[in-house]
Parts: C-alpha cells; structure tokens; sequence
C-alpha cells in the first residue's frame, strides 16, 4: 500500500468538513479555516456542524488564511506565523459571494452607500444601517437576510428589486415594497448615493444599494483561482443554499479527489 | 511664511512637493479633496511611458523622456511598484500597419526605443495577443507603474522632509500685491508665500483665474475603464495597445502592478468635471476594442468598471512661469503623462522657481532621500519572517489581495494618513480586489474606528459627508 496520501481543504463550512469526513479514510486532511470557528455561513451552533467536526477526523487549522498553492503545499499564514502544508490534492470548498457591481451590469457613478450584502448583514447586526431607504437587488437568501437585518437596524422603507421571481418569501412587513423582474441598471449620486434607475426605467430614490443577487464561487488562494493543479472545487451556488447542497458538494468533491488520487497510484 | 505653495495633490504637484522637500525651501502643499491622488492620478492605465507616443520636439516629449530611464531607482526609493515590461502597439488591419513606420520614425526621433516586428515576433513577445495580429512597435522601455503609490510616495517623503500637507483645503482666494501673489487662502487659512505652483489638474483654469494669471480653458476628458482579476493580468507579459491616431492612444489592456488586468481608456471630452459615471455603450466599446487585440479577455473576470477625468487644456502641457506673474509657475494642461514625466517636471518646476529667486537651489544634508520600504503580504518571497515582524501580519483582512492588519495599520501610521475606507484602499488596495470589499469591507470598517478613533456612523468612504452608514436608525 502506498504512503497515506493528504488533502488540504480551504473551507470549514459544511461543504469542507463533509468533504474531509468522506475522506477520513483514503487521506490525512488539513482543513484550513480564516475564520476561527468552523461551520461558515451555517454556523458553528447547529447540530450538522458540530457532527461533522466531531467525525471528519481532521486537522482543523482554523483562523488560518490559505493564501498559495502551487500543486504540492498550500502555504497558510496566521497568528503563529506563516507554514507550509503538503498536500496531494486541494479542495477549494470557501464558499460563495453575491454578485458585484461588473457583474450585475449595474453601471452609472461609484457613490457611497452601495454595498454587498454581506457587508450590509454584518454592519445591521452590529446597528448599524447602511441605509434607511434602501433598495435591496435579490431575491433569494442575501436579499432577505440583508432586510430583515436592516429593518431591525432601523430602516424606514426598503424597496426589493428582484430580477426573477422571489426564491424565498420577503419579509411580511409594510416598509418592504416588491418589484419581481426588474433589475438596477444604473446608480445616481454623487458623495452618496441618492437613486436608482431601473432597466425599465423607473427611478426610485434611495440612500443605499444593497447587492444581493446571484452566487458565484468565492476563490482567493492564488494558483487555484481559476484551473489549479491537483484541485477540486466545491463552491455550490444555489440560492436558497441548503445544508443539504452542501454536503452532496462534500461528497462529490471527495469522490474527485479520491479519483484524482488514485489515478495517480496505478500509473 | 512660506516660500512656496503647491496647489493640487495629484501626481504633478505631489511630485514638485518631493523635489522642493530636499531643499532649504519651506513648502506647504494644498489639496482640495479629502485626500491626495483624487483626480487623474488615481484614474488611469498606469503605464510610465518610454515617450514612443509623443511627439517630436514638445516639452510633453522631452520631459516624458527624461523620466523614463529613471524609474527603477526612483520607485525604490518611493517604495512603489514598478516593471519595466514594454509595451506593444498593434496593428492588425492593413490601414494600422501603413501606419507603424512613421510612428516608428517619431519615437526613434524622440530618442525612444522602437522595434518593429512582425505579427509573428509580437505573438513571441506576448503569446496572448490576436492571432490577426499583423505587425507591431515595441517600446521596450515602457513600465507598468502603481500610480496611487507614486503619488502618495512622493508626499509621504515629502511630508516626511518637513512639506506641510493640506488636504480638504481648497484654495478659494489668492492676495496678490501689484503682479506678486503674497497670499493663498485654502480651507479657510491664509498662507503668505513668495511663490505659488498651480498643479491643480483640471482646476488649473480656475488657480490661474483667482491669482490673476494667464488664461487657460480646462475640461473633462473621460475615460472609461475595466478592471479584471488578477488571474487574468497575471498571464499578461506585455502591455497590449492599439495603434495611436491623431486623436487618440486608443485602449490598452495593460497588466498592473498586482496583477490585476486594466482596459481602457476612452476619450470623451466632457462639460461636468464632477462626473464620474459609467455607461453600458462605452463599456462596450471597450470591451470590444480590447477583445480585437487580446480575444482572451472575457467580462466575467471583470471585478469594477470605473471612469476617470484627465485634465483636457489649451494650451496643453504647460510647465512655465506666468506670462503676468512673477511668482507663479504652471505645472499644467498635463493630460495623459502626468505620471510619465513627473519627475522632469518636478525638476522643471524647481529650476524655474530657482530662476525667481526661491531657495530651492541648495540641499538640505539632512534630507531623507527614501522611504523604508513597507513588507507587503501578496507575493511576499519569505512570508515566514513576516509574523516575527509584527503579528498581526497573520490577520488576513483582505483576502482578494492579501492585505494584512499590519499593512492597514501603517496606512494610518503615515506622515499623510488613510482617513476614509477610499484612503485605506489606495495605501493597501485593501477592499480592491475580486470581491470588492464584499467580504473584507466589515473588517477594514472595524479597523478604522480603531486606528482613528470615529464611531461607527462617521466611517468616511470618501469625502467626508460620504459615510458607509447612515446615522439616526435608533433615532
């Protein structure tokens, strides 16, 4: 039998960690974490997460940034220092963000107040609201999470503009306005942001843009960003996302990586 | 007292700050944004042109010239990226071939390196360029620079030598006695001067105007840009461009400092100098221009599209004295190679102001002549040293670019200081990378209120007034 082959995984949310239980036998597997709590966007409290750290059988490196791979050691830096870990193949498994400006095609001047969702959720959880009249572009799981927060930071009216049909209901609340099938096409103001301007051709004004449509993978270790060697990729970008998704991510990123492993061992 | 005053913190007047700041001269600098490098200098391709595109016999060409060799040594000293990657101006029609050899003429007659090659040389040179590629001139003296930590380099060691640096500071009043100005007023201060240098970009007309001076018209040209991911520049070897016309250098894919992947600009001349948006139409075009010459690029790389004004004059690129005051000297109308040439401006500027009788004339033997370079995180060569430095080089903040809590500390540590999230990103590019800021900006947030002790409603984006939240949710 060969030597024990061994896996990084950047990623300690539910997709990375049921990756690494699925590997638990075929490799030792080095999860790597910048967050110091594994779970991600789950969460660390819930049942699935805490299961998961307690069988996976690895080696988690958590508040660690991975930051290089080069097709054999994935070079990782925190508190302690920067270290090197060998590895046979990498997992990419550090999630997803939602769409930016670019990407949405929203075009027009780069005022303050225009902001991702994530940024607008952690600013709301800490009281802080972005706007009191925003327009939240989404209609899926940022978009409602951006509103409930920011109505419990204090805004006033908030406008979803969802370019398909809502993927999750939006709040019951009279402040909440909808509008299905539209999308932002351009920002106005100057100093801050003072309206938007639909595709259609509505103006609403508003004193914050709040982007929260779309999923597209999150990938930040240099050399594995687009077509690393010796990696797989597990980023799941349904929206709404699921404990579910994520796990048969896990699973399917393992079985890659068992494959890729052992293509090599009967050359 | 000072002897003298620049006005505009661009890469021009900071530029002229650092070349006065060795000197006996006592200088304040002024800028009217809340920070330096708002304008041009902040919004552009970053390319430290060799002089292949100017023309023969201008000051533009002689002082662009004069910069190049100089780089290198330079930008070491400034602690600022620098490459010296050439570039390569592409024809791939038959009409833009016709036109390579008197380009090629010009640029040798500016004493600039040029080859001309054939399509199949240019593809050697850069291995992602067109295959209708057809010929092409290289100018290999050409470099890819970081203009945001030029400008900023030249004001930091400036203000390191003693330059006094205003910022929000806009100049509304200049006191002159008879064709002598004797007085600036700027952000509500009124400095005495003996001599005052009009660097202010695009309000060169109005500087000249209030001190009396020569008469200049200034407007907008807008450039429109794209930003790509840093996987995409990084595979870049060359600066790609078209083949300059009369009225344009066209748009560039050109590969920065950090590996992102810049196309543009457009040329549009404008009214409203404030105006900084982008349309669908001329993101197109450029798009589309920049896919003839490099098909590879593709617009899900794309991670910001922005657009910037470079300052369009008459006359152009005019650094002299003026024609009715005795004590003001014009470093302006420099539209597109303010940062190609600052360094012979700067040293322009110093002689002409020598020619008036300022003390700039004799070097201070105490002066700083360097800036210590900042370790930076992103393609770091022993990143396992970095942590015995200063812990907190393992915090992570901006994983896009690997941008560190340490680097965002000395962003605040500087002789002129990040004050606004904005400010964090042209010291660090912290918030600047793939996501643009969707997972870091929280942290660079809870960073400011530290190192500058605002509460959470006060966090500057940009100029003040701009705040990442709004105040008043509670109430």
């Amino acid at each position: 039998m060969a030597e024990r082959r061994s896996v990084a995984i950047v990623g300690a949310g539910i997709t990375g960690l049921s990756c690494a239980a699925a590997l638990r036998h075929d490799a030792a597997v080095t999860v790597v974490d910048r967050i110091p709590v594994a779970g991600g966007v789950h969460g660390w409290k819930p049942a699935e997460t805490r299961e998961l750290v307690a069988v996976c059988g690895a080696t988690l490196a958590l508040g660690e940034t991975a930051l290089r791979w080069d097709g054999r050691e994935l070079l990782v830096i925190g508190q302690h220092g920067a270290w090197r870990q060998p590895a046979d193949a990498l997992v990419i498994a550090s999630g997803a963000r939602p769409l930016g400006r670019p990407e949405l095609g929203v075009v027009g001047s780069r005022p303050a107040g225009v902001v991702a969702a994530t940024v607008a959720c952690h600013l709301a959880e800490n009281g802080l609201a972005v706007g009191l009249n925003p327009v939240i572009m989404g209609g899926g799981d940022w978009a409602m999470a951006a509103s409930r927060r920011l109505l419990a930071a204090g805004a006033r009216a908030i406008t979803l503009v969802s370019p398909g049909p809502l993927l999750r209901p939006a709040p019951d609340d009279r402040r909440v306005a909808v509008r299905e099938g539209e999308r932002v096409a351009e920002v106005i103001g100057r100093g801050r942001i003072c309206a938007v301007q639909l595709a259609s051709g509505t103006r609403i004004e508003c004193d914050a843009l709040v982007l929260a449509h779309g999923l597209v993978p999150l990938r930040n270790v240099d050399g594995a960003v687009w077509d690393g060697h010796r990696t797989v990729y597990a980023q799941p970008t349904g929206d709404p996302a699921t404990v579910h998704i994520a796990k048969a991510a896990g699973s399917a990123a393992a079985a890659a990586v068992r494959s890729l492993l052992d293509l090599e061992d009967g050359r | 007292m000072r002897d003298v005053v620049v006005i505009g913190g661009g890469v021009v007047g900071s530029a002229v700050a650092w070349r006065l700041s060795t000197t006996t001269a006592r200088v304040t600098l002024v800028e009217a944004a809340h920070d330096l490098c708002e304008g041009a200098s902040k919004g552009n391709t970053g390319i430290a042109t060799s002089g292949g595109d100017c023309h023969p016999g201008t000051l533009e060409a002689e002082l662009v010239t004069r910069s190049s060799a100089g780089w290198e040594a330079l930008c070491a000293r400034l602690d600022t990226p620098f490459q010296r990657i050439g570039t390569l101006a592409v024809a791939t029609t038959i009409e833009e071939q016709a036109r390579l050899p008197e380009l090629h003429r010009q640029a040798r007659s500016c004493g600039v390196a040029a080859d001309l090659v054939d399509g199949e040389a240019a593809r050697r040179m850069e291995p992602l360029l067109t295959v209708e590629a057809r010929a092409a001139l290289h100018f290999p003296d050409d470099g890819i620079i970081d203009s945001i930590r030029l400008t900023l380099g030249y004001a930091e060691l400036a203000a390191r030598n003693g330059v006094e640096v205003l910022r929000s500071s806009p100049v509304t009043a200049i006191e002159r006695d008879g064709d002598r100005i004797v007085a600036v007023i700027a952000g509500g201060r009124r400095i005495t001067t003996c001599a005052v240098v009009n660097a202010a970009g695009l309000e060169t007309d109005t500087i000249s105007r209030l001190a009396g001076g020569e008469s200049f018209r200034t407007w907008p040209r807008q450039g429109q840009y794209w930003l790509l991911d840093r996987e995409m520049g990084g595979r870049f070897r060359k600066v790609v461009g078209g083949v300059p016309t009369a009225v344009t250098r066209g748009v560039y894919c050109v590969p920065t400092t950090n590996r992102s992947l810049l196309l543009g600009p457009t040329a549009v001349d404008r009214d409203d100098r404030g105006d900084r948006a982008v349309d669908e139409a001329t993101l197109d075009e450029v798009f589309a221009a920049a896919r003839r010459l490099v098909p590879l690029v593709r617009r899900e790389h794309a991670i910001k599209t922005f657009a910037a004004n470079r300052p369009a004059s008459d006359p152009v690129y005019r650094v002299a004295r003026d024609a009715r005051i005795e004590n003001l000297v014009h470093a302006a109308g420099i539209r597109s190679t303010g940062v190609s040439s600052s360094p012979a401006v700067a040293e322009l500027v110093r002689d002409l102001l020598e020619q008036i009788g300022l003390p700039v004339d004799r070097e201070r033997p105490d002066a700083i002549l360097a800036l210590q370079p900042l370790p930076r995180l992103l393609d770091h060569l022993e990143p396992e040293r970095l942590v015995a430095l200063d812990p907190r080089y393992g915090q992570v903040i901006c994983t896009c670019e690997q941008v560190t809590a340490a680097e965002i500390a000395a962003a605040y540590r500087m002789h002129v200081p990040a004050s606004s999230l904005e400010g964090v990103r042209k010291r660090t590019r912290a918030t600047g990378g793939r996501c643009q800021g969707a997972y870091c900006l929280a942290g660079v947030s809870f960073l400011h209120t530290l190192h500058t002790g605002c509460t959470p409603e006060r966090i500057a984006v940009g100029e003040p007034g701009a705040t990442l939240g709004v105040a008043g949710a509670d109430g």
